[in-house]
């Protein structure tokens, strides 16, 4: 009862808020093999969603298709207004409002970690050297890595080159982060580092998706968590809601196999 | 900049620094009896493996030290009088400051790249007493060794007699003492280094550019010296005596334009670091780099005559109609909203490029060579359009693009269809002897490099037919020898060729060699495109970089770095393979050797001397050779390919 009070009061809250990203019935196939179904959801601003599902269930590619990556086939995405078509002009402006973390870092290893992220805002935004790097360093400090950047990305731990991936997304001032299981690839004793930033940055108002196995993060942080499964958003709602009553079998099978 | 070694600033560490944990301890250095013992003769069998090797190389080297020091037969006059035919074959005498302006411009060009190369690290002052000790000892030795040529009769035939004995030692003598001071001095070098730095020489970098640049100077200083070259025999008063020769003095009349040479190199080199930090001085270091080939081979040492007549009447307006109505149409194709309609666009003029040349080759329409090679440029730009898509500022500049690249072209076509200016040559035999390997090396080198790159991004592109005729080109290039290439071009080129267009013989097998080596290079940096992982792709995707962006500042230097051991092996077998050039009648330095040489009688007879000439050529080749694989091996280990 008061569960459904609160989903309720988090969903006014949040329809008082502008729409950041809005799909409306996205389908994605890969060949013969359809990934995603008809997924429709908006995300709201400064809104954290954290998306769960079982691996092959189609959270990454949902992320991916929002700046691109991948091309959907059907339905609408639409970014801060901006809806994402062949047009280039629409993809390089949705890119350079959303920024991506991967799984894999994928930090250009030729550059040293000052040069990756200050190589955005110089060659896409035009920004001068030297203003790219005092706010290089900025962003740098703020991920508690300062005194790394003159180095390579070959000679940092996964957790500072995680957050170093971080800090090369928002050197771009996006409006949406999107997280691809930013600490999947990392070894135990260096996840909460990254999550620690993720949390910082959730709480200074960023809007953000996060595809994650953390559940502790997810029931910490998000303000709705979206389950998904065979390419279809099978459940939407509060961490509360959706770790102590959820609504689908679906979920409650999947929760029975991770909790 | 009088003195070279005045200009070499040490970087001198200072004493409390000398134990410093990050250098390893120098390895006691066993005495050379200890040493010999440890390496060679350590057991019995090591001791007559050792004995057995060395008799070996003795047994197999034993000839060619006697023919290069002793034999009666070896005339290495037949090397130093000709040094001007080896050098730059029959150019012109008395135009032979084309000839250095050339050098000058590749001089000032490596000088702005090596100061564009800030972290080329440098030599300890220990390793240059180790080779200035090396050097001293191998100059002593070969005076010690050496012998001088034998005396010839008229008919060119070899005379045995007292006499002649004392000839062949005053000439001998006459250079000898020269060489005992030169060994002198290097030895006097490698002690004041050895034992006026003490333990500290090990600690003492000089720049790899200083030792470089202090070691051209050394041997422009030595052309003041040491007389290169200088005699020559002549028949004087009815005997063949060695006299001076001031018409053939190599060395006194290239030692004033060889120090203006060394200057021009130091002032770029300072000019370079004044500039290196300015954004655009690499590019235009890069883009000149580019240009120097054909600029150097058709404007400067061709010097083609314009009948300016014609140029006001057709090539300018040519080139207007070009500039501003392709201009007008890339404007129009960069638009970044414009979708499928600019690709169909740009495959139509695709069409009417590869019409245009068929026509040519049919004879049906006639036509400026000139406006088939633009068509097949704007077909180009046209495919391309849709990456430089953006805002008004940045299709202006894909605009101007095309404009100094149509520039360019024109003004290279119309200075090849132009007759030269220099008489008594043929047009196109204007170039020989280490001139031209040193050329069609560079051009190879220079053209083949950036044409292999854009052959492997087209092999891996997305686009089918630029794949396709990647591709097909590679395989078709790779599935033919090196020498049924240059045949091609130098004979059967002409009959492929649209009707009107020409291309000398030279610039025929220059094509084959950049067509060839581009072929080989391409598969290289394709290899390294493939190292590269999809998620890199995505990143710069990610950030917001254009796919050209992406291409240039992400997947390219990547890749190229993988790829730099093949492309230097790449590079050293073009500037090798140019001695082919010698079997297609090509007057290269191995054909001066090998041809030339042995069949000139006057004016001093060097009939059936060829071995002296191949030893000399093998020598220059494997110096360049060698200095290349040092290269990359610095190359690689800065960085640190393998080790990441």
């Amino acid at each position: 009862m008061s569960i459904s009070d609160a989903t309720t009061a988090v969903n006014e809250e949040l329809a008082s808020r502008d729409d950041m990203i809005e799909c409306v019935g996205v389908d994605k196939w890969y060949g013969d093999f359809q990934a995603l179904k008809g997924v429709t959801a908006t995300i709201k601003e400064r809104e954290v969603v954290v998306v769960l599902g079982p691996s092959g269930s189609g959270k990454s590619t949902w992320i991916r298709c929002i700046n691109r990556l991948e091309q959907h086939q059907g339905g609408q995405i639409i970014v801060d207004g901006v809806e994402l078509t062949n047009d280039v002009r629409n993809i390089e402006k949705i890119r350079s409002e959303v920024g991506m973390v991967f799984q894999q870092f994928n930090l250009f290893p030729h550059l040293t970690v000052i040069d990756n992220v200050t190589l955005a805002p110089k060659w896409v935004r035009k920004m001068p050297k030297d203003e790219a790097e005092d706010k290089a360093m900025e962003l740098l400090t703020q991920m508690g890595i300062p005194e790394q950047a003159q180095k390579f990305p070959g000679q940092l731990s996964g957790g500072q080159q995680q957050r170093v991936a971080i800090a090369r997304a928002l050197a771009m001032e996006p409006r949406v982060m999107l997280f691809d299981e930013p600490t999947s690839a990392l070894d135990p004793e260096m996840i909460k580092e990254v999550l620690d930033v993720m949390k910082d940055l959730a709480n200074s108002g960023m809007t953000m998706i996060v595809v994650t196995h953390e559940m502790g993060f997810a029931r910490e942080v998000a303000d709705r968590i979206i389950f998904m499964e065979s390419g279809e958003i099978v459940e939407v709602g509060t961490p509360e809601h959706f770790f102590t009553n959820p609504t689908e079998d679906r979920t409650k099978l999947f929760l029975s196999q991770i909790l | 900049m009088t003195n070279a070694f005045e200009t070499i600033p040490m970087r001198v560490v200072a004493e409390e620094d000398l134990g410093k944990p990050d250098l390893p301890p120098e390895e006691p250095s066993l005495p050379p009896g200890e040493w010999l013992k440890k390496n060679l003769f350590s057991s019995v069998g090591n001791t007559i493996l050792t004995i057995l090797v060395g008799a070996l190389l003795f047994w197999a080297f034993r000839g060619l030290l006697d023919f290069a020091f002793n034999n009666a037969e070896r005339d290495w006059t037949s090397v130093a009088a000709n040094m001007r035919l080896f050098l730059t074959f029959a150019y012109p005498v008395d135009q032979y400051v084309r000839v250095w302006v050339s050098l000058a411009i590749l001089l000032s060009l490596g000088g702005f790249s090596f100061a564009l190369t800030r972290n080329i690290g440098g030599i300890t002052l220990r390793r240059i007493a180790t080779w200035f000790f090396t050097t001293g000892a191998l100059v002593l030795a070969a005076t010690l060794l050496v012998k001088g040529p034998l005396e010839r009769d008229a008919d060119g035939v070899l005379i045995f007699n007292e006499e002649n004995e004392a000839i062949r030692n005053a000439v001998v003598w006459a250079d000898r003492s020269i060489w005992f001071i030169v060994a002198a001095a290097l030895f006097a070098i490698a002690a004041a280094i050895w034992f006026g730095f003490g333990d500290r020489r090990r600690f003492i970098f000089i720049p790899t550019h200083y030792v470089l640049y202090a070691m051209f100077g050394a041997a422009v200083l030595s052309l003041f010296v040491v007389k290169y070259g200088h005699y020559g025999l002549r028949e004087a008063d009815g005997a063949l005596v060695p006299v001076m020769e001031p018409d053939s003095l190599v060395a006194r009349s290239t030692r004033i334009p060889w120090l203006v040479m060394w200057v021009v190199t130091g002032v770029a080199y300072f000019v370079g670091t004044l500039l290196r930090s300015r954004g655009w001085f690499k590019g235009l270091t890069g883009l000149s780099w580019l240009l120097a080939p054909p600029f150097i081979m058709w404007v400067i040492l061709r010097d083609p005559s314009f009948d300016w007549a014609h140029v006001w009447s057709t090539d300018i307006p040519m080139f207007a109609a070009f500039a501003i109505g392709g201009g007008a149409i890339l404007f129009w194709l960069s638009k970044p909203d414009l979708g499928e309609i600019g690709r169909i666009i740009a495959f139509g003029l695709g069409i009417v490029a590869f019409l245009s040349f068929l026509s040519g080759a049919l004879g049906w329409m006639s036509m400026l060579q000139k406006a088939r090679i633009s068509f097949v440029l704007l077909a180009m730009f046209a495919l391309v359009a849709h990456n430089f898509a953006g805002d008004r500022s940045a299709r202006l500049r894909f605009v101007g693009a095309w404009i100094a690249t149509i520039a360019i072209v024109h003004y290279f076509v119309t200075a090849i269809n132009t007759p030269s200016t220099l008489q008594g040559i043929q047009s196109d035999t204007f170039l020989g002897g280490f001139l031209f390997t040193l050329f069609a090396a560079f051009v190879g080198l220079v053209v083949s490099f950036p044409l292999g790159a854009i052959l492997a991004l087209a092999r891996t592109s997305k686009f089918p037919i630029f794949r396709i005729l990647a591709t097909t080109f590679i395989e078709v290039v790779r599935g033919i020898p090196f020498i049924t290439v240059l045949f091609f071009f130098s004979i059967m080129l002409p009959l492929f060729l649209p009707e009107g267009m020409e291309v000398g013989e030279i610039a025929g097998v220059l094509i084959g060699l950049v067509l060839f080596s581009a072929a080989y290079m391409a598969e290289n940096i394709r290899g390294g495109l493939q190292s590269i992982r999809r998620g890199q792709f995505e990143a710069a995707d990610a950030i917001g970089l254009t796919p050209t962006q992406r291409t240039g500042l992400i997947v390219m230097p990547q890749a190229l770095r993988v790829s730099i051991p093949p492309l230097v092996g790449q590079a050293i077998s073009t500037y090798k393979e140019t001695s082919l050039f010698a079997i297609i009648g090509i007057f290269d330095f191995l054909r001066i050797a090998n041809n030339v040489i042995p069949n000139q009688s006057t004016p001093i007879n060097f009939v059936g001397h060829k071995r002296e000439g191949l030893l000399f050529v093998s020598l220059i080749y494997f110096i360049g050779s060698y200095a290349m694989s040092k290269y990359s091996q610095k190359l690689e280990k800065d960085l640190g390919v393998g080790t990441r």
